[in-house]
C-alpha cells in the first residue's frame, strides 16, 4: 500500500473513531455537566454547553433526602449479595465442569447456555409466582435470587473459560500430595483465577445494579427499593427537577463505570475467549 | 483442556484420570472424583431446576390458566387466552411496533458496531482510549439512558429538541417523544447507542483472530482496501455475525427496559412493542394467565425464528 492512501485510510479512521466517540460521548457529557448547572443556566433556550458556573445544589438535595440514600443502600445490599451468591455457587461449578468427569456435564452446560439466552421478560411471571410462593415477594432475598437466575449463567460460562486456562497438572499436582479437593480449590486454584474471578464479579454487581424489570416486579415497599425502580418512578412525565434527575444519573452511572475501568483488561480477555453478554 | 509440563516434575507421572485403562485405585478416585464433581455443581442445579427449569414449564402452564386475582385461584381455560390475543385490536399495531423496534436497532447495531470494531482494530494512537469510551454504553444503567436521553429530548429545554427546532423539523416547544414516529425513532436511537458496543467488542474479538498473512498475501496479489475488506476481513465475520444476529435478535425484540422507562409505550401505543405488552397485562391489569400466553407466543415465534434461521445457515453452508 502506498503512503498517501495509508494517511487516508488512516484520516477515514479517526474521522469514523471520533464521530463514534462523539455520539458515544456526549450524552454521557452532557448529563453530568447538566447535573452541575444551577437553574437559571439549565432552564435557558437555547442551551449553552459550558456552564458560567458550577453549583452542587442538586446533589447536596439528594444526599440530603433519606430516600434516595436508601435507594442507594438497598442497590448495594442486593448487588453484593447477588455478587457473593452467585460467584460462590459459579466458581464451584465452573471448577467442576473444568476438573472432574461425571455423567450429565454436558447437559448441564448446555442447560446453563439455553437459560443464558432465555429472556427475562418471558420468564418473569412464571418466577414472579414462585417467588410468591416461596413468600419472598417484596423481599430483598426475593429480588437476589432473580438477580441470581439473570446472572448465573454469564458468570458460570465466563468463570469457565477463566479456569480452563489454569492447567489440570496443578490441580493434580496438589491432589496427588495428598490436598484434598476442596482445599485445592481455594487455597490454589481460586487465587489463581482471582483477577477473572474478580472480573466476573464486578460483570455480576454491574448487571444486578442496573436491573429493572425484575425490581420493580418483585418489590412494592418504598424503602426496598433499588435505584433504577426509585429513580423511574421519582420523576414523573411532568417533572422539571433536571438538576436533581441528572445528578442522580449520574450517581447511577458513576460506581459501574469506575468498576468497569478497573476490569477493563479481563473482561476483553474474556471476550477474546467467547463469552459475553449484553 | 490445556495439559503443560508441570506433570514432569512428579515423581511418577500420572495416567490421565479420564482415560478408561484403570487401575483399581484410580477407579476409585475417579468414583471418588465424580461425586465431587457432583458435589461441586449440586447448588447450581438445583438453583436451575427451581428457578429456570420449573418457570420455563410453568409459563406454559399459566399460559393455559385464567388466575383470579381475588381468590388466587386457577382454572384450566385450554387455549382461550392465545385466542384472546389473536382477537385482540392491538395484536397488529403492537406486533408492527416489535418488527420496526427490532429491524432498525439490529440494523443500527450492526452497522455501528462493525464500523466501530474496524475503527478500534487499527493500531494508531489515542485507539486504546476511544475503544474504551465506545464500550461505556454496555455499562451505563439504562435508567441513567432514559434520564438524560429524555432531558436532551426535553420540548423547551432540551438540546436535541432545540437544535430540531431551530431547523424547523420540529414545532416550537415540541419534543420528539410527542410525535409517533419521532417517540419510535427515539428509543430506536437509544437502543442502538446501548447495543453497539456489544457487537462492536465480538466483531473485535473475530477481527483480533484473522492472520496477518492474510492481508500480506492480499497486498502482494496487489488488492485494493475494499478487495481486503470484501475478500479477506468479510468471510473472517460471517460466522460470528450469524450467532451474535440470533442473540441480537432474541435480546432486542425481549428487551423491555429502555421503551418502558422513555416512553412506557407512548405517545398513544405509538412505541408499544411486544414487551410492554406482557408487562401491562400482568403488571397492570394483573391478568396473569394472559401476560404468560403473551410470553409464550412470544418465546414461539423466536424458538420458530431462530431455528430455521439456523437450519437455513447449515444447509447453505453444506449443500
Amino acid at each position: 500500500m502506498n503512503e498517501s492512501s495509508s494517511t487516508f485510510s488512516k484520516l477515514a479512521t479517526y474521522a469514523v473513531a471520533l464521530t463514534l466517540t462523539l455520539f458515544v460521548g456526549f450524552p454521557l457529557f452532557w448529563m453530568v455537566i447538566s447535573s452541575l448547572k444551577p437553574s437559571a443556566e439549565l432552564f435557558v433556550s437555547p442551551p449553552r454547553i459550558l456552564p458560567h458556573e458550577i453549583t452542587f445544589e442538586w446533589y447536596r438535595n439528594l444526599l440530603g433526602n433519606s430516600g434516595s440514600i436508601s435507594l442507594f443502600r438497598n442497590s448495594l445490599v442486593v448487588g453484593v449479595s447477588t455478587t457473593l451468591i452467585c460467584m460462590t455457587a459459579g466458581t464451584l461449578a465452573a471448577y467442576s465442569v473444568t476438573r472432574f468427569v461425571y455423567p450429565g456435564k454436558r447437559v448441564f452446560l448446555v442447560a446453563a447456555l439455553l437459560s443464558y439466552m432465555f429472556p427475562a421478560v418471558v420468564l418473569f411471571i412464571s418466577v414472579y409466582m414462585i417467588i410468591n410462593s416461596f413468600g419472598l415477594v417484596d423481599t430483598h432475598l426475593g429480588l437476589i435470587i432473580c438477580h441470581c437466575i439473570l446472572t448465573f449463567p454469564f458468570a458460570l460460562w465466563m468463570l469457565k473459560s477463566f479456569f480452563e486456562g489454569i492447567p489440570c497438572e496443578i490441580d493434580e499436582a496438589a491432589w496427588v500430595d495428598g490436598a484434598s479437593f476442596l482445599r485445592t480449590f481455594f487455597t490454589i486454584i481460586v487465587p489463581l483465577a482471582l483477577p477473572g474471578i474478580f472480573s466476573v464479579a464486578v460483570f455480576v454487581f454491574v448487571l444486578s445494579w442496573n436491573e429493572f424489570l425484575f425490581a420493580s416486579v418483585m418489590i412494592t415497599s418504598g424503602t426496598l427499593k433499588t435505584i433504577p425502580v426509585g429513580t423511574a418512578e421519582f420523576i414523573t412525565s411532568f417533572d422539571v427537577r433536571w438538576g436533581e434527575i441528572m445528578a442522580i444519573g449520574t450517581l447511577a452511572t458513576v460506581p459501574v463505570v469506575i468498576l468497569f475501568l478497573c476490569v477493563q483488561r479481563y473482561f476483553l480477555s474474556g471476550v477474546l475467549s467467547g463469552a459475553v453478554k449484553g | 483442556m490445556t495439559r503443560r509440563s508441570v506433570a514432569t516434575a512428579m515423581p511418577a507421572p500420572a495416567p490421565p484420570w479420564h482415560h478408561l485403562r484403570l487401575g483399581t485405585s484410580w477407579q476409585l478416585l475417579i468414583d471418588k472424583q465424580a461425586r465431587t464433581g457432583l458435589l461441586f455443581i449440586a447448588p447450581s442445579v438445583l438453583f436451575l431446576f427451581v428457578f429456570v427449569f420449573y418457570p420455563v414449564f410453568d409459563v406454559l402452564r399459566l399460559s393455559m390458566s385464567a388466575i383470579s386475582f381475588v381468590t388466587d385461584r386457577e382454572r384450566f381455560v385450554g387455549i382461550a387466552n392465545f385466542v384472546e390475543i389473536l382477537r385482540d385490536p392491538k395484536l397488529a399495531t403492537v406486533a408492527w411496533n416489535t418488527l420496526i423496534w427490532t429491524v432498525f436497532s439490529l440494523i443500527g447495531q450492526f452497522g455501528l458496531g462493525l464500523a466501530a470494531a474496524l475503527c478500534i482494530n487499527q493500531n494508531v494512537p489515542g485507539m486504546k482510549l476511544i475503544r474504551t469510551i465506545l464500550l461505556l454504553p454496555y455499562v451505563v444503567p439504562v435508567i441513567a439512558l432514559a434520564l438524560f436521553w429524555r432531558w436532551m429530548l426535553d420540548g423547551s429545554f432540551g438540546i436535541i429538541s432545540v437544535a430540531l427546532q431551530s431547523l424547523g423539523a420540529l414545532g416550537a416547544d415540541q419534543s420528539p417523544l410527542a410525535l409517533p414516529n419521532g417517540a419510535m425513532a427515539s428509543v430506536i436511537l437509544a437502543n442502538i447507542w446501548r447495543g453497539f458496543p456489544f457487537v462492536m467488542i465480538s466483531y473485535w474479538a473475530a477481527l483480533q483472530g484473522i492472520p496477518t498473512e492474510q492481508y500480506e498475501a492480499a497486498r502482494v496479489d496487489g488488492a485494493s482496501t475494499w478487495q481486503e475488506f470484501r475478500f479477506v476481513t468479510l468471510p473472517y465475520l460471517s460466522a460470528i455475525t450469524m450467532v451474535m444476529l440470533v442473540l441480537r435478535l432474541v435480546w432486542t425484540v425481549t428487551f423491555f427496559d429502555i421503551v418502558w422507562l422513555i416512553t412506557r409505550g407512548g405517545p398513544g401505543g405509538a412505541t408499544e412493542h411486544w414487551p410492554i405488552w406482557i408487562y401491562e397485562e400482568t403488571m397492570g391489569f394483573f391478568r396473569f394467565g394472559t401476560g404468560a400466553a403473551l410470553a409464550v407466543f412470544l418465546a414461539g415465534i423466536l424458538i420458530v425464528c431462530s431455528t430455521a434461521y439456523l437450519l437455513l445457515l447449515r444447509r447453505e453452508s453444506d449443500p
